[in-house]
């Protein structure tokens, strides 16, 4: 009990970064599910887009206005400064100038052009097919149609034509999208938390006079290793556990389903994982400035290339293969799997306990080099 | 000089501190340039995955399978389909196994099927739509030409028709552009992120400056103590310290832009002395928070690195550091928070120089960073001048 408690004393002393490191995740993870949509109805993405209207009296103009007002959000701003900055950081996808004389060039038959800032994302191409779309329209009704008014009812009428859309899953691909977006970014505090916290704790018990105090004291040291080992693991439990609470609270009911279960599991895990990696590490350093500095490297390392920041699927192929090498991959990997799996049953839960696995080997890789290390470092002069 | 000397030496060999000033940014830089290479490639529209129901229904419809063949071409330079032709049930399993975005089917009407809303998604259905729009404007045309033309005898009815039907689906189909795109080539918003790192260097370099003044504290050091009591001018101490700091500091940002451009090929503009420029600047800025930090808080070596290490953070983050979303959200909401950030200054001082052609938001950035470093050094003299200690 007395390593316990003196463990405790010195853990307190790290409340702050822990905190840190939670407000961090809070932020991220509310920040980045802040999308609500739930529906297993098909909605089209609204690109937001700005429009400068050169020709603001022509009625073509004002008819192809109200069409991309049907099928986008029109936004206005204060300045051309504010339009840019938008523009550049993607608040909006395209910033669309109609020319002076659109609507009389329109009526001519004459070539007609739509001037278009893009972002060049998903967005950007969106709108411009729509925008494209427009323009082919009419310029072929407009040599038929003589009446205008026909001519946008046309317009409307063919624009208007819609294929039938249904969305085959049945999965609530919101919620486990959440869970699998707080998750992966767990990936980063509990690597910090565990490895910071129980770094600077062993630090301070192996710091030379503490140690030989200890190995000369009456306590046994097998007793005193138990006493150690045990109260990381307690620390690492309640650390796992918060997050699982915090889980809990922004994701919400979905944590209660089999695949949140899974998602807890899988977090378990890799926090006993983090538990034998920090073990790892204590035994490598000595220097508790350095801690600092080899925390940071390690848990941003393995987020930014395993992507827990990013998403997988938007990393380059190389930095992933590199990633193999680091059980976040692994333990990154599972939370995407698991949010397309629809069915859960033997089949399809076998990759995901194989990653499980691939976790726990790399657990006990760090065990037993940290063994050798130990075993290395036990003579004191 | 023999102090300015001293401190440099001092400096270089602390190993903590050159590694967060020095190494840090360079692996964080590193790191986001691994991450995020691929981001914007991957947000653009590339070639789509997906099947279609390859029945009776389907291949009568002349239209749809034209469009899909001319949009899967693979002599194209990029198509934008991938196409699949399979039986529905086929079509069911490969949406499940997210191998396609969506499938076509075809009965009385076309259908579309996806596994979820998105912009892909969208996109794949807009498409579809077009297809049958093509339809519906041959019909209506064909329709507004036959009540124009009325009880006029036509000769060749059905010349006409396929005339009016060749006129649409070559137009449908024609690659001629509508649109004239004015789009400015520097349109990579992830440099953004390699400029708060910029500035997260110019800032971090502070603590060089904090750690050079703190040596020159009676209240802070031994060496202070025994400074404080020599002849030497205090003022003159402090000055060349604060200049060693700085010479430090500005060999970091050195290595790191020397990384970023030679190594990660980061696109900072044209404008290379005006780049330089706001480095010195930034760098200054960063510095003099350093001080003012230094001689501000009375407290232990850790406290004041801590409040400096969160300061800076926070400024970073309010910059875009950890998003880049999040520095327009400040810039349009809470615009003076970054008026008075120096991390969102120097920020934005390059994204002024990369993104706009004119010079004023950069010259705008540039002036309240100087102002701010001057209050900084202002604040810093104030707490500094005729400090006394008659024991300690």
């Amino acid at each position: 009990m007395t390593v316990f408690k003196t463990y405790c004393k010195v853990l307190t002393k790290c409340k702050w970064p822990i905190l840190l490191y939670t407000v961090i995740l809070i932020f991220f993870s509310a920040f980045n599910t802040q999308n609500n949509d739930t529906s297993t109805m098909f909605s089209a993405t609204r690109p937001k887009i700005h429009i400068i209207n050169l020709d603001e009296n022509s009625d073509v103009s004002k008819h192809f206005i109200t069409y991309l007002n049907d099928h986008s959000d029109i936004i206005d701003f204060d300045s051309e400064e504010a339009v840019s900055d938008a523009l550049f950081y993607h608040k909006i996808s395209c910033v669309i100038t109609i020319p002076k004389n659109f609507g009389e060039d329109f009526y001519q038959g004459k070539d007609v052009h739509i001037d278009i800032k893009s972002t060049k994302d998903y967005q950007g191409s969106l709108i411009e097919m729509m925008l494209e779309r427009y323009v082919k329209v009419a310029t072929a009704y407009v040599s038929i149609f003589d009446d205008h008014h026909d001519l946008f009812q046309a317009i409307d009428q063919t624009l208007a034509t819609e294929v039938e859309t249904s969305i085959a899953s049945s999965l609530d691909s919101d919620s486990l999208n959440k869970a699998a977006l707080y998750f992966n970014f767990s990936n980063y505090c509990l690597v910090a938390g565990c490895v910071f916290v129980i770094c600077m704790i062993l630090t301070s018990f192996k710091s030379d006079h503490i140690r030989k105090r200890t190995i000369i004291s009456s306590l046994n040291y097998k007793k005193y290793n138990r006493q150690l080992l045990l109260s990381n693991g307690v620390f690492t439990f309640v650390l796992w556990l918060f997050y699982i609470v915090l889980s809990i609270l922004l994701v919400g009911n979905a944590m209660f389903t089999l695949h949140g279960l899974l998602y807890m599991l899988n977090s378990f895990v890799f926090a006993f994982c983090s538990l034998c990696l920090a073990f790892l590490i204590a035994n490598l350093v000595k220097n508790k400035e350095a801690i600092n500095g080899i925390v940071n490297v390690l848990a941003l390392g393995s987020s930014f290339l395993c992507g827990a920041f990013v998403p997988m699927e938007m990393l380059p192929e190389g930095v992933l293969k590199a990633a193999h090498v680091l059980p976040s991959y692994w333990f990154i990997k599972n939370n995407e799997t698991l949010k397309t799996l629809e069915t859960l049953n033997t089949d399809t839960l076998q990759p995901i306990f194989i990653n499980m696995l691939v976790i726990f080997a790399f657990s006990c890789l760090f065990i037993i080099i940290s063994n050798i290390i130990a075993k290395k470092k036990r003579k004191i002069n | 000089m023999h102090n300015y000397r001293y401190t440099l030496k001092t400096l270089f060999k602390n190993r903590m501190m050159i590694f967060w000033t020095f190494a840090f940014p360079i692996i964080l830089g590193t790191l986001f340039h691994l991450a995020f290479s691929n981001l914007e490639e991957s947000e653009q529209l590339n070639t789509m995955p997906i099947a279609i129901v390859d029945n009776m229904e389907f291949q009568s419809n002349e239209a749809l399978v034209s469009a899909f063949t001319a949009m899967s071409d693979e002599t194209s330079e990029d198509p934008l389909f991938t196409i699949q032709y399979v039986d529905e049930e086929k079509a069911k399993a490969l949406l499940k196994d997210e191998e396609i975005i969506g499938y076509v089917f075809v009965d009385a009407s076309t259908h579309v099927m996806i596994k979820n809303n998105g912009v892909e998604q969208t996109v794949f259905k807009l498409i579809c739509e077009e297809i049958i729009q093509s339809n519906e404007m041959i019909n209506t045309m064909i329709e507004e030409k036959m009540a124009q033309v009325g009880n006029m005898h036509i000769t060749d009815p059905t010349a006409m028709i396929e005339q009016i039907k060749q006129d649409v689906m070559e137009r449908m189909q024609e690659e001629t552009s509508y649109l004239n795109d004015t789009s400015s080539e520097h349109m990579s918003y992830v440099v953004i992120e390699f400029y708060t790192l910029i500035a997260m260097a110019c800032l971090y370099g502070g603590m060089l400056g904090m750690f050079a003044v703190n040596c020159k504290l009676a209240n802070m050091s031994h060496h202070g103590k025994r400074v404080a009591v020599s002849p030497t001018a205090k003022g003159k101490l402090i000055f060349t310290s604060v200049l060693a700091g700085y010479t430090a500091q500005l060999v970091g940002i050195a290595l790191l832009f020397a990384f970023l451009v030679g190594v990660l090929h980061i696109d900072f503009g044209d404008n290379l002395p005006l780049i330089t420029l706001l480095a010195l600047v930034g760098s200054f800025a960063g510095l003099t928070i350093g001080i003012a930090i230094a001689t501000l808080v009375k407290s232990n070596e850790n406290m004041k690195a801590g409040i400096f290490i969160a300061l800076t953070m926070l400024g970073c983050f309010l910059s875009g550091m950890m998003g880049v979303t999040m520095k327009y959200v400040v810039d349009t909401n809470l615009p003076f928070v970054n008026r008075i950030n120096p991390a969102g200054l120097i920020t934005d001082g390059f994204y002024a120089l990369y993104y706009y052609e004119t010079l004023d938001r950069y010259t705008m950035d540039m002036i309240a960073l100087l102002l701010f470093s001057f209050v900084m050094i202002f604040i810093s003299m104030f707490q500094l001048r005729r400090q006394r200690y008659d024991s300690i």
